[in-house]
C-alpha cells in the first residue's frame, strides 16, 4: 500500500459519520492496518479555490467496536459464530498543523497516511525548530515509534521562552530523572551552543539520589546505551559536578552530612559576617505574610545587621554596644574590648538584647532596632528566632569563615546542593539565600552563562496561598529570570498546590504519572482528555511534555539514567590506576 | 408529460416480514389440507445435536416503497429492493456483499434522479394504471426474484431461506416459515403441536405447492422464559423438498433452529426472527440507504406532491 504524500503507509480513510474539522477528524482503520496512540498520521485536502492542503495530526483516541450490534451482549452471539458482525478499528485525529495555513476541513472518504521521515518532521514542526546559526531541535527523549523526539531550545533557553516544570507523583513519576536527563541534553548534545558557559544548580531534596551524578551506572544496559547514542548522546555520568552538604551538627570539625557517599562531597555554610552582609535574615521567616509589621520589623533589622557587618571580615561577628554586665558568660572579647559573636545562637541572643533589652528585666530594646514596633511584634520576631537556632545553627556560624554555595563560581559546571536532612526551615534559607544571591549575581551582570536551576517540591517553595520571601525570589525567577539567564526547571507532586505564576511562566510542561484527582484540576487543561487518562498510567521512564508550539502533547520515553541514582549503582572502577589514587 | 411526486409514503414504508406467511389460499375451500404423514408414529420427535454442515447459507431479503410518483395518467412506484446472503463457515458467521437495486414498479425505462437510478420494472396490465396495491406485489416480486438470484450464486453447502421453499437449486434447501395461516393438519394430528418442548419436532408430512412435493414438520423454539405463553409461540413450520435426504435434513433442523432463536428481549419477532437474519435484515436496511435522504432526493428532482 505506497504511494500518497511523501509515500507514507496508506492506513485508512476519513470517516464521514462524525464530523471532520480542520482541528480534529476520526480515521477509518483499514484491512490489516494498524494505529495506535500517538501515531503521526497525514491526510491531503484538495479545494479547487485555495489547491492542495496538508494536515498533519496525531492519534488521540483509537477505538474498536463491532457494528451491527445493538446489545452488548450481542457479542457472544458473534463469537459463538451465530450472528455477523463487522469490526470496525476508529482513531480521533488531532490536527497538529495544516501547510498550507488554509482552514478547511477534510473531505471524508480522504485516504490517511502514516507520516514518516519528513512528514513527520512537518507534523511536529521540527523543521521550524532553528534560528540563525543553526537547529534548535534538543533531544528531549523517543516517540513511540522509537524516533527521537525534539523540543525547541529556545523556548527553554530564554530566547522565546524558559523554564520547565515537572509534575507527578513520586517514586514513579520519574520527576529528578527526567530533569536530570535534561540537563545531560542540554549540557552535552551540542544544540545549546554556549552550554561549556552554562551553570547547573541542582537541590537535592531526598535521600541521597543525586549525590551519584558523576559516576557511571552499573545497570545501564546496552539498549540504553544504544539509546543515549541513538540522542547523541554520551552514555556517560556527569562530567563536572561539585557536591555540597550541610554539615553534621555538633562534633568536633566540619563534616558534610551524608551517608552514602564519602568522598568528594563539602560541607556548605554561611559564617556569621556573610549573612549579616547578604541580609538573608529574611529567608528564616517563611510565614511573614501573616504579620505585617513583622515583615517591616525583619527588612528593617535585616538593615541593621547589614551595616553592622559593613568592613568586618568575619567568620565572627563583632559588635560594640553590648554592656559586658549583661554579657551570657560564654561570650568573648576582641583586642578592641568588642564583644565576639561566634555562633548563630549568640547572634540571637545579642537581637533579643538589642531589641528587648537587658534579659529578664522590664527594660526596653534599643530605639535605633525597635523601629517602633509594638512589644508583642518584638516578642513574636525574637520568639521565631530563637526557634530558628535548632534548625540553621550548624549552618550559620561565627566559627570559622563561610563556604556558601556559589554555583557561579570555581570550575565545576554542576552544582548539587543537598538540602535531604535539613528541617523545613533550614531548606527554606538554603534555597531562599542561594537562589537570591544567584539571582542579585546575575542581575549585575557578574556571569554571562546561563544558570539552570532544579528544584523538586516547589509546593513547598512556591506554595499557592501563602507569602514568603522565597516565593518571592521564586516568582522574580519565573517572572524575570528568562531575559536574565537564570532558567528554573521546576517540579512538584501536584501543580495545583503551587503559585500559578511560577508554574504559568513555564514554557514546557512534563507531566509523569499522575494522581487521579490531581489530572482533573484545571493546571492540567492544556493535555487533551486522553493524555489525563494515560497520565494516571504512565510507566516509570515515560512522561507527557508539551511545548508552546506544538498544539498537541507528545508521549516521551527517555532512556534509563547513565549515572548512578544510588550507592549500589555505583559503577565501581577497579582499575590499577584507581587503586594506586586510592591507597597512596 | 413529466413525472411529480404523488406521495412519498405509499401503502407501507417498509415490508419487514417478506414472504413469511403462508398464502391462505393454499387450504381448500371449506375442507382440511389433505393429510400425509412421511413418518410413523405421529409422535414428538427429538435427536441427538449434530454439527453443523458447512457452508451454511442464511438468505433474506427486504423491500422498501419509496414514493409513489404519477405523470397524469399513471401512478408508479419507486421502491427499493436488497437481497443479502450470511455464511457460517469456519466457526464465524460472515456476511456476503449484498445486492441492493432500486426499481420502479410500472416504469418503462430508467429514471434517473441524481445519484439514483430507478430501473424499470414493467407489470403485466400494459399501459391500463396500476392500483397501489398491484404495485406493492410487483416490488415484493422484485425482491423475490433479486433474492433467487443471489441464492443461485450461492455453492455448495446448505441454503436456508425465510419463507416457503420456492427456488430450485443443486444442494439442500430449508425453508422456514415463521407465521401459520394455513392449517396443515387435521385436528387430532395437530393436538401434538402444544405437547412439543422445545427442541423437539412433529413427524414429517407432506404438502404440495406449485407442482412440487415437500416435506415439512412443525418444530418448538425455546422461548424464555419457558411455559408462561401461549403453546403456538416459538412455533416454526420448516420445509425442503421431498427427497431421500429430508429426514436427514428434519433431524438437523433441530440442532440448527434452536441454536439461532432470537431472544425476545432482543427482538419483538423472537423467537422465530433468527438471529444471523435479524442481523442481515438490519445489514441490508443499512444498505438501502438512509429513507429521509432519498425522500429528500426524490423531493428534490420531482417536486412536491
Amino acid at each position: 500500500m505506497m504511494g500518497g504524500p511523501e509515500n507514507g503507509q496508506r492506513i485508512g480513510v476519513v470517516l464521514g459519520r462524525r464530523e471532520a474539522t480542520p482541528l480534529e477528524f476520526w480515521v477509518g482503520v483499514e484491512g490489516e492496518g494498524l494505529l495506535r496512540l500517538d501515531d503521526l498520521v497525514v491526510v491531503e485536502g484538495y479545494h479547487p479555490k485555495v489547491g492542495r492542503v496538508r494536515y498533519f495530526g496525531m492519534v488521540d483516541h483509537v477505538a474498536k467496536a463491532h457494528e451491527g450490534e445493538s446489545y452488548d451482549t450481542d457479542t457472544f452471539l458473534a463469537v459463538e459464530g451465530k450472528i455477523p458482525v463487522s469490526l470496525a478499528y476508529v482513531a480521533h485525529v488531532s490536527v497538529t498543523r495544516i501547510v498550507p495555513e488554509e482552514f478547511f476541513p477534510p473531505d471524508p472518504g480522504s485516504a490517511v497516511y502514516l507520516a514518516q521521515g519528513e512528514d513527520l518532521e512537518l507534523a511536529l514542526y521540527y523543521e521550524a525548530m532553528k534560528n540563525q546559526r543553526g537547529s534548535t531541535k534538543l533531544p528531549a527523549g523517543f516517540l513511540k515509534n522509537g524516533e527521537v523526539a525534539y523540543l525547541n531550545l529556545e523556548f527553554l533557553n530564554g530566547v522565546k521562552g524558559g523554564h520547565v516544570n515537572i509534575s507527578g507523583i513520586s517514586g514513579v513519576a520519574a520527576k529528578t530523572s527526567y530533569a536530570t536527563f535534561l540537563l545531560k541534553s542540554l549540557l552535552e548534545s551540542g544544540v545549546l551552543e554556549d552550554a561549556h558557559q552554562a551553570r547547573v544548580l541542582l537541590f537535592n531534596v531526598k535521600g541521597e539520589d543525586l549525590l551519584f551524578l558523576d559516576k557511571p551506572n552499573l545497570r545501564l544496559s546496552p539498549e540504553a546505551r544504544r539509546d543515549y547514542e541513538k540522542l547523541g548522546l554520551d552514555p556517560g555520568p556527569f562530567r563536572s559536578v561539585y557536591f555540597l552538604a550541610p554539615p553534621k551538627k555538633g562534633g568536633e570539625g566540619i563534616l558534610p552530612n551524608v551517608e552514602t557517599r564519602m568522598e568528594g562531597v563539602k560541607a556548605y555554610y554561611w559564617d556569621l559576617v556573610q549573612f549579616a552582609q547578604k541580609g538573608l535574615l529574611p529567608f528564616l521567616f517563611a510565614d511573614r505574610g501573616g504579620m505585617s509589621n513583622l515583615g517591616y520589623l525583619i527588612v528593617h533589622v535585616t538593615e541593621k545587621l547589614r551595616r553592622l557587618a559593613e568592613g568586618q571580615k568575619g567568620p565572627h561577628l563583632l559588635v560594640s554596644d553590648w554592656p559586658g554586665a549583661e554579657l551570657p558568660e560564654e561570650i568573648t572579647f576582641d583586642d578592641l574590648g568588642r564583644v565576639r559573636l561566634k555562633s548563630f545562637a549568640q547572634l540571637v541572643q545579642y537581637l533579643e538584647y538589642k531589641l528587648l533589652g537587658p534579659e529578664g528585666g522590664k527594660g526596653e530594646g534599643d530605639s535605633t532596632w525597635v523601629a517602633r514596633q509594638a512589644r508583642g511584634t518584638l516578642e513574636a520576631f525574637v520568639r521565631r528566632l530563637r526557634s530558628s537556632v535548632e534548625n540553621v545553627g550548624h549552618l550559620i556560624r561565627g566559627d570559622r569563615p563561610g563556604n556558601p554555595p556559589d554555583p557561579l563560581s570555581g570550575s565545576h559546571q554542576v552544582h548539587v546542593v543537598d538540602l535531604a536532612k535539613l528541617s523545613p526551615q533550614a531548606q527554606m534559607f538554603v534555597v531562599g539565600s542561594l537562589l537570591s544571591d544567584l539571582f542579585a549575581k546575575k542581575e549585575r551582570g557578574q556571569y554571562r552563562g546561563r544558570v539552570f536551576v532544579v528544584l523538586d517540591e516547589l509546593n513547598k517553595y512556591a506554595p499557592r496561598d501563602e507569602e514568603s520571601p522565597i516565593k518571592d525570589v521564586l516568582l522574580d525567577i519565573a517572572e524575570r529570570g528568562r531575559s536574565l539567564g537564570v532558567i528554573l526547571i521546576g517540579a512538584q507532586q501536584t501543580a495545583s498546590e503551587v503559585e500559578r505564576r511560577v508554574v504559568g511562566n513555564a514554557a514546557i510542561r512534563v507531566v509523569g504519572r499522575l494522581d487521579a484527582a490531581e489530572a482533573e484540576r484545571p493546571e492540567y487543561r492544556y493535555l487533551p482528555t486522553s493524555f489525563r487518562q494515560r497520565a494516571l498510567i504512565l510507566p516509570q521512564g515515560a512522561v507527557i511534555l508539551h511545548q508552546p508550539e506544538i498544539p498537541v502533547p507528545l508521549l516521551l520515553r527517555f532512556p534509563f539514567p547513565a549515572w548512578a541514582t544510588k550507592r549500589e549503582e555505583v559503577l565501581e572502577d577497579n582499575s590499577a590506576e584507581a587503586l594506586r589514587r586510592e591507597f597512596f | 408529460m413529466a413525472w411529480r411526486l404523488y406521495s412519498l409514503e405509499p401503502l407501507r414504508t417498509e415490508a419487514l416480514a417478506g414472504p413469511g406467511e403462508d398464502p391462505p389460499n393454499l387450504q381448500d375451500s371449506g375442507g382440511s389440507y389433505p393429510f400425509h404423514p412421511l413418518e410413523e408414529p405421529w409422535e414428538a420427535k427429538g435427536a441427538p445435536p449434530v454439527p453443523w454442515p458447512e457452508p451454511l447459507y442464511f438468505v433474506d431479503g427486504r423491500e422498501r416503497a419509496e414514493a409513489l410518483i404519477f405523470d397524469g395518467r399513471r401512478l408508479v412506484l419507486l421502491g427499493c429492493v436488497a437481497a443479502g446472503a450470511v455464511a457460517f463457515a469456519g466457526g464465524g458467521m460472515r456476511l456476503l456483499e449484498p445486492r441492493v437495486r432500486r426499481v420502479g414498479v410500472g416504469l418503462w425505462e430508467p429514471l434517473g434522479l441524481g445519484e439514483l437510478v430507478y430501473e424499470p420494472l414493467p407489470l403485466e396490465g400494459g399501459g391500463e394504471p396500476l392500483s397501489p396495491t398491484a404495485l406493492q406485489e410487483g416490488l415484493a416480486k422484485a425482491r423475490a426474484l433479486l433474492e433467487e438470484d443471489l441464492a443461485k450464486g450461492l455453492e455448495g453447502g446448505l441454503l436456508i431461506v425465510d419463507g416457503p421453499v420456492r427456488l430450485r437449486r443443486q444442494g439442500p434447501v430449508l425453508g422456514y416459515i415463521k407465521t401459520h395461516w394455513a392449517r396443515y393438519l387435521p385436528e387430532d394430528k395437530e393436538a401434538l403441536i402444544p405437547t412439543l418442548r422445545p427442541g423437539e419436532r412433529t413427524p414429517m408430512f407432506r404438502v404440495r405447492r406449485g407442482g412440487r412435493e415437500l416435506a415439512s414438520w412443525y418444530l418448538r423454539l425455546p422461548l424464555p422464559p419457558e411455559g408462561v405463553r401461549p403453546p403456538e409461540s416459538g412455533l416454526l413450520r420448516v420445509e425442503t423438498p421431498l427427497s431421500p435426504e429430508a429426514k436427514g435434513l428434519a433431524d438437523l433442523s433441530l440442532s440448527l433452529f434452536p441454536a439461532l432463536a432470537s431472544h425476545p428481549v432482543k427482538d419483538p419477532r423472537a423467537p422465530q426472527n433468527l438471529l444471523p437474519v435479524g442481523s442481515l435484515e438490519r445489514e441490508l436496511s443499512r444498505r438501502m440507504g438512509s429513507r429521509d435522504l432519498v425522500g429528500r432526493i426524490l423531493a428534490r428532482y420531482l417536486g412536491g406532491g
